[in-house]
């Protein structure tokens, strides 16, 4: 176990590393710098500043800096948030997007396990269809429609709960933003947890449950449904990778000061190292994130032990 | 013997399906005195599964049952198609109760095996707590498991097929059932193992006084195990009586042919002085189980320094259970895996060419393989698998040429060259193995590796693919390496076999000698294991 978690952890370093590097040029192919606002600089104060920053020395330069203060773990200052390093804003951020994440991806698990299931159960019944036919519209429509939808309808219409803000993460800032973070997780779920409910009911072992007398509550809940949940959990890793995506869109549209919200502003801003801050922040988690839902696949499921002996 | 236990009574089963409606078992009857062993025979499609399943109330959703099925066990009489959900439940694995044919799939791979059987202890009786676990480990070693306070919480796939089905037969046995109904529960596993359950379950049924209906495709299993016998041909019992006399003197054409089926005829041997075709010294074949990030990797020895030589026309058999190496063997002569030693194909060192020198010997080496469900392309049309081939070998060809040579090949196999614009779905799986040997036909081998071409097949259908492979030979003078873990088709077949186990040689010698006199004990338990000792 210990020696397949370093493997992995190894094995993310090449990763990492290319997605770093391909950001970084790409960033700076983008036209444009950190100091073009509205108000035109002087030039030589622009130049000042360049100089200070090290952005008047040649790309691959400024890659090879920052890659030497990457590894001692200094992300470096923000551009845009003058007296702020890359680290305090993400830091800062952080908590906000986890609690949001967390919420989300807790959201679609209790609804779209259960919805999956049910629909799996009533295969093929009036049920089924109403429930894979939303999950259908769940998957199609974005995250950036259905969130202004929801804001409308329940923040402007209805007025039951608010259109923004974060309010310290009072529940009611939390809900809109977290259901239309989750609502595609949850499609993705119901729809996935649907497939493999009804393919592992078709099994053998669900078979022999039934011969041997158990009901049909005791035969999904104590033999189907462990096996069926697999597929979603080995799911859960690009799971949290698209919360994560989607926070970003979200925590603008409803004006939370998360990371995402970060993100955004620094890519147009072009404040390079908060951009390339949240990139390797985000790359670190995702890899985190699948090695954790591997470790947890291996406890649920017995066939598969990363031992070495 | 004499009381009535289970009694179909005008039993059917008709399937709802979209394009109407299918009757798979018709006008079903028959009954199970206590007691006694009745076997339910017949070949893949005949509903002697949902014959069984029927009993069980496990139908699938889209079938519907009438007629009666009568159990006499229960406290009066009650018809098992029309009783309550929940007494149902309490027959099933108490009263009747079931093994099935995969053993491999049927536990959850989840629960420690202790848990499964403790579960219908549970279930069915008063047993709780280490009265339970008690009875648990009582079963285990009743039913043969070595160490059963540490198997106890073993996961199945910590297990063997044998031992998994053994766990099966303990779990189905905890309640003390007055009818076991065994679905071919020995067919996925080796023969020197389904011996041992077979007496398993003999002795067990002794203890316990239980009744069993057996149902199987395996007449040698019958024989040796049933009372009484039940034909099914197409949903429908054709013959049924006391298994000695139903063997002795069969009535019915259908039972005739069963019985007759059995694999028979016998392979001249080749002259010593035929040419050598294919020489082979010291091959040896490892596949690596660990690679570790440090230290040397492990390896598993599949294929430990064999020799063999095979002369032109000859038929080798290759004689194992699973994992005893003759797949790979075979594979690494034709280079398909890697393997050390000199192999001499025609005089050509083929173990020193690489892909690319390899490629136009490949016309001349051929093979056909076990599975003829998954080894046709499905999006394929027959007459594309077929010519695939000549593509590859033969790119001058025109169209109109390419397509004569597959019409010739369908028709030297027996099938109509009508068909070759069919998709492989649309044949049945006789049809597909002939299908698959035309496919290795068209590029006019000299060598054949027949990797188990006849082990998914009824027996009737496995005849006449021997026949035909047996006119083949004759026809084109072919070379045969016959790969197989079923004696009866080898002893038919063959001219010379190799028993192989965990990757070595047991026995070689020519089949007549082989057959009358084995000298080694292994060789002597798989003939015992197939019945073959009275017949040899």
């Amino acid at each position: 176990m210990l020696s397949y978690t370093l493997k992995r952890i190894l094995q993310a370093i090449p990763t990492l590393w290319v997605v770093i590097t391909l950001s970084f040029f790409l960033m700076h192919l983008a036209p444009g710098g950190p100091f073009d606002g509205e108000r035109q600089l002087p030039p030589e104060i622009e130049a000042n500043l360049m100089a200070s920053y090290g952005l008047d020395k040649p790309v691959w330069e400024q890659y090879f800096t920052y890659m030497g203060n990457l590894l001692q773990g200094d992300l470096g200052p923000s551009f845009k948030y003058k007296d702020f390093s890359v680290t305090e804003l993400v830091a800062q951020g952080f908590p906000v997007s986890l609690e949001l994440g967390l919420w989300a991806i807790s959201l679609a698990l209790l609804i779209g396990i259960p919805l999956g299931v049910i629909a799996a159960l009533k295969r093929n019944s009036s049920v089924d269809y109403m429930v894979m036919g939303t999950a259908l519209a769940g998957v199609a429509i974005p995250n950036f429609v259905i969130a202004p939808m929801l804001a409308l309808v329940f923040g402007v219409f209805l007025a039951w709960l608010p259109v923004g803000g974060w309010n310290d993460g009072h529940w009611k800032n939390l809900v809109l933003p977290v259901v239309a973070l989750s609502i595609q997780q949850i499609a993705y779920i119901a729809r996935m947890m649907r497939a493999s409910m009804i393919e592992v009911l078709g099994s053998h072992f669900i078979r022999t449950a039934r011969a041997k007398g158990l009901s049909e509550s005791e035969v999904i809940f104590r033999h189907a449904l462990r096996p069926a949940m697999l597929p979603v959990i080995s799911y859960l890793g690009p799971a949290i990778a698209g919360i994560i995506t989607g926070s970003v869109v979200i925590e603008q549209i409803f004006g939370i000061p998360g990371i995402g919200r970060y993100f955004v502003q620094a890519a147009l801003n072009r404040d390079y190292t908060l951009v390339m801050g949240t990139v390797v922040f985000y790359g670190g988690l995702i890899v985190l994130f699948n090695l954790i839902v591997d470790l947890l696949y291996s406890a649920l499921d017995p066939q598969i032990r990363y031992d070495n002996e | 013997m004499s009381q009535p236990l289970l009694e179909f009574d005008r039993l059917r089963v008709d399937f709802d399906l979209p394009d109407g409606t299918v009757t798979a078992v018709n006008d079903v009857s028959f009954t199970i005195y206590q007691g006694e062993t009745l076997a339910l025979v017949g070949e893949s499609g005949s509903g002697k599964s949902i014959t069984s399943t029927a009993a069980m109330g496990l139908l699938p959703e889209l079938a519907r049952a009438s007629g009666c099925i009568r159990w006499h066990g229960g406290a009066g009489d009650e018809d098992l198609l029309s009783v309550s959900r929940q007494r149902l439940r309490a027959i099933r694995g108490n009263e009747i109760s079931m093994i099935f044919q995969e053993p491999m799939t049927s536990l959850n791979p989840m629960h420690r095996i202790g848990r499964q059987i403790r579960e219908v202890l549970h279930k069915h009786t008063a047993l709780r707590g280490r009265s339970s676990h008690q009875r648990v480990l009582e079963l285990l070693a009743q039913v043969g498991i070595p160490e059963p306070e540490r198997r106890i919480d073993s996961y199945p796939h910590e297990l063997s097929g044998g031992q998994r089905q053994r766990v099966m037969i303990a779990m189905a046995l905890a309640c003390e059932p007055k009818l076991l109904i065994a679905d071919e529960p020995t067919t996925a596993l080796d023969v020197t193992v389904q011996a041992q359950i077979l007496a398993l379950l003999k002795d067990l049924q002794a203890r316990y006084g239980m009744a069993i209906l057996f149902i199987t495709h395996d007449l040698g299993v019958v024989r040796h195990l049933a009372d009484s016998v039940c034909v099914m041909q197409q949903g429908k019992i054709v013959e049924a009586g006391k298994t000695d006399t139903l063997f002795q003197s069969p009535q019915h054409s259908y039972t005739q042919m069963l019985i007759a089926a059995n694999p028979s005829g016998r392979k001249e041997a080749v002259p010593n002085s035929a040419p050598v075709l294919l020489k082979a010294q010291n091959i040896h074949v490892r596949f690596p189980i660990k690679k570790r990030l440090f230290g040397p990797n492990r390896y598993f020895e599949a294929v430990k320094n064999i020799d063999l030589t095979l002369r032109r026309g000859q038929t080798l058999g290759i004689v194992g259970e699973s994992g005893s190496g003759k797949t790979t063997l075979g594979r690494a002569l034709l280079r398909l895996v890697k393997s050390s030693g000199d192999i001499c194909f025609d005089d050509i060192d083929v173990a020193r060419l690489d892909r690319a020198g390899m490629r136009p010997l490949r016309s001349r080496m051929q093979v056909v393989f076990q599975d003829p469900f998954g080894s046709l392309s499905p999006r394929m049309t027959v007459g594309d698998v077929i010519g695939e081939g000549l593509r590859v070998h033969q790119p001058l060809l025109r169209r109109a040429e390419r397509d004569t040579l597959v019409i010739q090949a369908l028709e030297e196999v027996a099938l109509d060259p009508a068909h070759r614009h069919r998709y492989p779905h649309e044949f049945s799986g006789g049809q597909r193995q002939r299908i698959a040997i035309a496919r290795a036909l068209v590029v006019k081998p000299e060598f054949l590796l027949l990797d188990e071409p006849t082990s998914a097949l009824d027996r009737s259908v496995q005849m006449t693919v021997i026949q035909l492979l047996r006119d083949l030979q004759q026809r084109h003078g072919l070379t045969y390496l016959f790969i197989s873990h079923d004696l009866a088709v080898v002893r038919a077949l063959a001219d010379e076999v190799i028993v192989m186990r965990q990757g070595e040689i047991v026995e070689q010698r020519d089949t007549a000698s082989l057959f009358n006199a084995p000298r080694q004990t292994y060789t002597r338990e798989l003939m015992r294991a197939a019945f073959l000792e009275s017949t040899a």
